[in-house]
């Protein structure tokens, strides 16, 4: 369970690039090689199709909504102008303007994006017929084998770098905000930088194989892509429901390694159960030993296995019965679990402006690190040093879990009390809000402070 | 009887006409540093500080300035010597200067938790006859000039110094605390400060004791004023050597506080007289058990009317209640929901801090484990049903570091024993150097998650 694998977005770099553009060597010029045919041939094949995408992401920090111009990158994958690139790339935006291998700019609306495997599907506003690339099979990658990249590194669109495959299965561990629970990653030594999150991994003959997302921070040659058949399956999802549904029967899992490096025993180690999750509920403990579900084997030996594990949990319909069959110690077990759909990673998020903060839905992350008994209540994600919010005590962090002893089931919620407390006008407004291991009362003062507007009178009369 | 107050304001007419007058006169500052510049020691000590997060220790070199009280060699440090998470080993005073200088080893006494000092008893086989100050206690007012007397850095060999302030501001309030003007130099801390009539009325210091609200202090930024009222107590009766440290000294209701400010009082439709709210009950606490619930207020403890509309009030309710003494039951006179309530609350011990915790270290594992304590439960928000013992230190290139473990994880069981606390951990050890395992699967908490780690043993 403990990677220490420093893996970083080049959501947050591909971010900072517009600012430290300038300071960056533009030393691409020396991509001469008109030698070698095959890597030129590969690149024609995808070129057309790249894409070099401006998002305007909707920010929240300090206790404000604000908007960032990101750079990424992607590629189109058919002739009606559908477009894959990041999650991290596309989500959250509010526009996103796509610069095409011609020059041309295109705006594209967001189709649907899914955190858990780092996609999004973009749709071209055009009617015109796009040239598309061909989607490979990353199952038959083998390491050393030449890859490209394609894509905008550091905001330079067009640039293509070379390298090979230097693993095919590499497990990333969670780091941060960053957790791909169902990728494998491909590891290359093609360059790639921030700003190339999105752009598409090609194999020799000019196919997808892979969609580059990550680097490794302070390395080098060390760049990592989802594989494209992890991306297809989500973007045809995307394309057909708006958006993955999955399963969740709130487990996590663990490869057998870590009890034990004898090969005979088979499975994957439950590591630990949710409370209130089905599996919890059904009897599933941790330290069980799941080896089937619905009496087909499951087997994690190694890290790299998790991904697959996972999903066939997730692959299972919603709201369904799976029959899982554990080991527990020497005993067999049959446990039917109910499965109950997968939440969003990401919950969605709020500004709050008159009272200075904003405030992101509870997911059942959150819940789990601040020991909440349930999913309930709203997060503070930030709170502005100026604002009524913060002069009243509310710090970022807080879980916000009754207004007025209100309950706050989720943002809807709040949202609704909050909206009743600003058309009535109520001055006074007591939240409760748990602060790590401790809760406390927050008394907000909403009534609006007699001296601003006789302030802005005496401006305006010059 | 008659005649007592007039004499009383004609001197108090006498003190204020001398001090406006006076600064101090290079001649008498001179004369007032002379006279306590022998009683000025160095405490030298090596300093274990705990990170109660992960567990680890780190042991480092320090030296501050010391004041012997008291001729048999009781000495008075500042408080921060030993501090929540740390200890200071090794202590030892160094008298004397100008190569006549002297060093004895010490042992510290029980921390006093309303004064931010700490007092040191210098050892020696034969009785001791160290030259020491003499407090006068009178009160400052504010902008008075006083004299603050320390060491220098070491690259100036430690020599004596004087320096001059003003007292800037006198809080009254929950007592009489007094602010210095300049900022003070870290050889300064627990110096003795000296008012224009020559008198030695209080030690600098750097903030509040904890349980006063030091830590309101140190943001504060202010330095400040010990005057000698709130030690010398300590120095005609010095505290017990701190390996006796009884924790039964210091009782405990368990509930976090929000003073009733007025706003809230509005909001409650309740009387703006003050109060407490009950913020947080911490489980299976004295309060817990008299059913105190969050969202009461407090009105009165064991009788006495509890007031509280700021902040930092709420530091003096805890006193209050550590004075008030383990074992006790007292009447706590609560408003729950505007009603008038009255529980009777059976005070506890203060649980153990981090820092007292039980500890076990196992060589073939290569860590040392403690139990979880309360202090720590709240800290890392760790829940109620969590049980097993906290990892302190891990050895490097030991079984534990090899197998991915670190300082914070907490043990919930090895193989097949469950931990529950060190009791468990030890006996789980004992069965296991029996069987002799080669592997050992270890369940741990990290954070919010359940996980194994698998453990190599060399038995």
């Amino acid at each position: 369970m403990m990677h220490l694998k420093k893996g970083i977005s080049l959501r947050r770099a591909a971010a900072a690039w517009a600012v430290c553009a300038v300071l960056l060597p533009t030393g691409c010029a020396t991509v001469l090689g008109g030698q070698d045919g095959p890597v030129i041939r590969a690149k024609e094949r995808v070129a057309p199709a790249l894409v070099h995408i401006r998002p305007v992401k909707e920010v929240f920090a300090g206790g404000k909504k604000t908007e960032m111009l990101a750079v990424g990158s992607g590629f189109i994958i058919s002739p009606d102008g559908y477009v894959v690139t990041n999650e991290h790339v596309a989500g959250e935006s509010s526009s996103v303007q796509c610069v095409l291998s011609d020059h041309r700019e295109v705006n594209a609306k967001v189709v649907g994006t899914d955190a858990d495997t780092d996609i999004a599907v973009l749709k071209l506003d055009t009617t015109e017929k796009m040239p598309w690339v061909k989607m490979g099979r990353s199952a038959n990658l083998q390491a050393g084998q030449t890859v490209l990249a394609l894509g905008s590194p550091h905001g330079l669109a067009r640039s293509v770098s070379k390298g090979i495959v230097s693993v095919t299965d590499r497990y990333l561990g969670d780091e941060g905000q960053m957790i791909s629970p169902f990728n494998d990653w491909i590891q290359t030594d093609a360059a790639i930088n921030p700003g190339n999150s999105g752009g598409p991994l090609v194999n020799i003959r000019g196919e997808v194989v892979g969609v580059n997302a990550r680097i490794l921070n302070g390395a080098e040659s060390v760049g990592f892509a989802i594989p494209i058949d992890t991306a297809r399956e989500v973007v045809e999802a995307i394309i057909r429901d708006g958006r993955v549904h999955r399963s969740w029967i709130g487990v996590t899992f663990q490869e057998m390694m870590a009890k034990t490096d004898d090969p005979s025993h088979l499975g994957v180690v439950i590591s630990d159960v949710e409370r209130l999750a089905p599996a919890g509920e059904a009897g599933v403990k941790p330290g069980d030993v799941l080896v089937a579900i619905n009496g087909k084997a499951v087997n994690a030996r190694f890290e790299e296995e998790l991904p697959a594990v996972r999903k066939s949990v997730a692959d299972l319909p919603v709201g369904s019965t799976a029959e899982l069959s554990v080991k527990r110690g020497e005993e067999k077990v049959d446990i039917s679990v109910k499965t109950e759909e997968k939440t969003a990673q990401k919950g969605s998020q709020a500004e709050f402006g008159e009272w200075g903060f904003t405030a992101t839905d509870v997911t059942p992350e959150i819940a789990r690190r601040a020991q909440l008994p349930e999913r309930t209540g709203v997060l503070v994600s930030g709170a502005n040093p100026g604002g009524i919010a913060a002069r009243a005590g509310l710090q970022e962090g807080d879980i916000l879990l009754t207004v007025d002893g209100q309950k706050v089931n989720d943002l809807d919620g709040f949202k609704a009390l909050y909206k009743e407390r600003r058309e009535s006008q109520k001055k006074l407004i007591m939240l409760f809000v748990q602060r790590g291991a401790l809760t406390r009362f927050v008394l907000v003062n909403a009534a609006p402070e007699a001296a601003q507007p006789e302030e802005e009178n005496a401006g305006h009369a010059e | 009887m008659r005649s007592k107050p007039l004499l009383i304001l004609l001197s108090a007419v006498a003190a204020f006409t001398a001090a406006a007058q006076d600064d101090f006169t290079a001649q008498a500052l001179e004369s007032h540093f002379e006279r306590v510049v022998p009683a000025i020691c160095q405490v030298l000590f090596t300093q274990e500080v705990t990170d109660p997060r992960t567990g680890e220790t780190v042991r480092r070199n320090g030296d501050c300035l010391g004041l012997i009280v008291r001729k048999d060699g009781l000495v008075m440090a500042q408080g921060h010597l030993s501090v929540e998470n740390s200890a200071p080993v090794d202590l030892r005073v160094r008298v004397g200067r100008g190569g006549a200088e002297k060093e004895y080893p010490a042992a510290l006494l029980h921390k006093p938790n309303d004064v931010n000092v700490v007092f040191l008893q210098a050892q020696s086989d034969t009785p001791l006859n160290l030259p020491c100050v003499t407090f006068s206690p009178q009160p400052l007012r504010v902008g008075e000039p006083v004299a603050v007397v320390g060491l220098a850095g070491e690259t100036l060999d430690f020599e004596p110094a004087v320096f001059t302030d003003r007292v800037a501001a006198v809080i009254t309030q929950p007592r009489t605390t007094y602010c210095l003007s300049n900022n003070l130099r870290f050889g300064c801390i627990t110096g003795p400060v000296i008012n224009t009539r020559g008198a030695v009325v209080g030690v600098s210091g750097i903030d509040l004791s904890r349980a006063e609200g030091g830590e309101l202090y140190t943001r504060s930024g202010h330095p400040l004023m010990y005057q000698a009222e709130l030690f010398q107590k300590y120095i005609d009766n010095p505290p017990a050597r701190e390996e006796s440290k009884k924790a039964e000294d210091t009782a405990w209701l368990g509930v976090f506080t929000q003073p009733l400010k007025n706003e809230y009082a509005e909001y409650w439709g309740l009387e703006k007289t003050g109060g407490l709210i009950v913020s947080t009950v911490v489980p299976d606490s004295p309060a817990a058990k008299a059913g105190v619930q969050s969202g009461d207020i407090i009105k009165a403890f064991d009788g006495k009317p509890q007031k509280f509309t700021q902040d930092r009030d709420v530091l003096a309710f805890t006193k209050l209640v550590r004075d008030t003494g383990t074992g006790k039951t007292v009447p706590m006179d609560l408003l729950r929901d505007g009603k008038p309530l009255t529980v009777q609350v059976t005070l506890a011990t203060l649980p153990r801090s981090a820092q007292e915790a039980a500890e076990f270290e196992d060589a073939v594992l290569g860590l040392s484990v403690r139990e979880i304590t309360r202090d720590v439960r709240i800290a890392l928000n760790i829940a109620e049903d969590v049980r097993g013992v906290i990892i302190r230190k891990v050895k490097s290139g030991g079984t534990a570091q090899i197998g991915k473990m670190r300082p914070g994880v907490i043990i919930l069981a090895l193989g097949d024993y469950p931990v529950t606390g060190i009791a468990d951990f030890q006996q789980a050890m004992t069965k296991l150097r029996e069987t002799k395992p080669a592997e050992l699967a270890v369940f741990a908490r990290v954070g919010p998650q359940t996980g194994f780690f698998r453990l190599k043993p060399k038995w």
